[in-house]
């Protein structure tokens, strides 16, 4: 036990750091996830409604391009582009850019989902009272969704914890590269296992926060 | 001040082509309340849509207050609309805001906050306790009463009404029919009530239209059952529907 304990004090200072590059990976690409996930499954919702196929082709396709392609090869790809967005490939900020691509995908979708099972009423309703696009948005929709859209950014956080941690092979560090180079790589399983643990618990806190909120939210049962 | 002159609404896509209404020419006059009846598909919830400026007709115009809806700028829609309330078979209330916000959910759409106006309205329709309330703990027929004063709170000329009681029982139905004809009394509005319960029109319309199959078929004039003393308790109400 003592051992353990010295190890992992040993490499406190390094697990610090990557849980600092974690925290800082997934806060760029969550906001941005939010700021541009949330008006793009809007949107496609609504393209779906008014029967906008060209608009709507476009934006399901990039949707299903992305959320299809192995993160792996996708995080590879986009270097170029990561490169021509922040002059380097390299580094945690840099990692955030194939983070928020992929988050941004995931989170449209869901907020897509979520839109098409309100009630038709609420549309028929929006409709019937004259409603201008922006009040449908912010009045009817949000409003009446608020609880699923809040469940489904706390999925995609999840998934985004989890894709985080291959981010090591484009130097963005992070709590999953930590356990493979310290842990894993070094023959140190406790440091891995520990890692793992930290990892789970994370999990389980955003998960309980999100489950929470959305049931303050939610008024309809 | 409606005039619904040979309208005819038409549905078609690749597979399918339906014929919602044909032909259907109709005057509604200011303060009629005026019953809508007829099968499912007959074309009953078509006419309301119509009248709420929710979809154009094929053929055949709409004039109310002698301007043609078509041919009216989106802005003057837009405030046409605001002298038109519906309520809903479904009450169509929105689950996330309070009943005072629901309420208010009209007059937030153009601008304006008035929280004396909402609790007018609630008192109206006898829910000024419930203000705080989310619908999830109103019954049926409470539900449909927020909805009708939601309808009422930008005090619309025009009430129309898509078979607002087929989803209560029978104290709830009696209850909103009451709260219809203390509306009309009150605020003076043109109520057009679509419903296939003929009991329900009994008691409340003045004129009756028929739809079968996207048609009129027949207009009843001077309903002979209409009653005003809307303070008729229910249980009075069903003794005398007994008695005759």
């Amino acid at each position: 036990m003592n051992e353990y304990i010295e190890e992992v004090a040993y490499y406190f200072p390094e697990m610090q750091l990557a849980v600092s590059q974690t925290v800082r990976m997934m806060s760029i690409s969550m906001i941005f996830t939010f700021i541009i996930g949330l008006p793009l499954g809007i949107f496609l919702y609504l393209t779906r409604q008014k029967k906008q196929q060209v608009r709507y082709s476009l934006l399901n396709t990039y949707v299903n391009i992305v959320r299809s392609f192995p993160f792996l090869l996708f995080v590879v790809a986009l270097i170029p582009f990561t490169r021509f967005l922040l002059g380097t490939a390299f580094g945690t900020t840099a990692a955030s850019v194939p983070l928020a691509f992929v988050g941004i995908a995931m989170f449209g979708r869901l907020v897509e989902q979520v839109l098409l099972d309100l009630p038709k009423e609420v549309m028929e309703l929006a409709e019937s009272l004259g409603a201008t696009w922006w009040q449908l948005i912010w009045e009817f929709l949000l409003v009446e969704a608020r609880s699923g859209i809040i469940l489904s950014f706390t999925s995609v956080t999840i998934s985004l914890v989890s894709y985080s941690t291959v981010m090591g092979i484009v130097g963005g560090g992070g709590v999953g590269d930590f356990a493979i180079r310290y842990g894993y790589q070094t023959y140190r399983y406790s440091i891995m296992y520990t890692t793992i643990v930290l990892m789970i618990l994370t999990v389980a806190i955003v998960q309980w926060s999100g489950n929470s909120l959305s049931r303050i939210l939610d008024k309809r049962k | 001040m409606i005039q619904i002159d040979q309208v005819s609404k038409h549905f078609s896509n690749e597979r399918v082509y339906l014929e919602a209404l044909t032909n259907i020419t109709l005057n509604i006059e200011e303060r009629e309340i005026i019953g809508v009846v007829g099968e499912s598909g007959s074309g009953k919830s078509t006419l309301l849509r119509l009248l709420d400026l929710m979809e154009d007709p094929t053929n055949g115009r709409i004039l109310i207050d002698g301007q043609d809806t078509q041919q009216i700028s989106l802005k003057k829609r837009r405030q046409l609309k605001k002298e038109i309330g519906l309520v809903f078979q479904q009450f169509n209330l929105l689950s996330n805001k309070t009943v005072a916000d629901n309420v208010a959910l009209p007059l937030k759409l153009v601008g304006q906050k008035d929280a004396n106006r909402v609790q007018e309205m609630l008192r109206f329709v006898g829910l000024n306790e419930k203000a705080n309330v989310y619908p999830r703990h109103l019954s049926g027929g409470q539900k449909q009463r927020v909805a009708i004063a939601r309808a009422l709170i930008n005090q619309p000329r025009l009430l129309l009404c898509d078979e607002p009681t087929s989803s209560l029982d029978t104290r709830h139905t009696f209850e909103i029919i009451q709260l219809l004809k203390k509306a009309h009394e009150a605020y003076q509005p043109t109520i057009v009530f679509v419903s296939h319960e003929i009991d329900v029109i009994q008691q409340l319309c003045q004129r009756v239209i028929v739809l079968e199959r996207g048609k009129l078929v027949g207009i009843v004039e001077n309903m002979p059952h209409v009653r005003n003393q809307f303070q008729e308790t229910y249980y009075q109400h069903v003794i005398e529907r007994l008695r005759q």
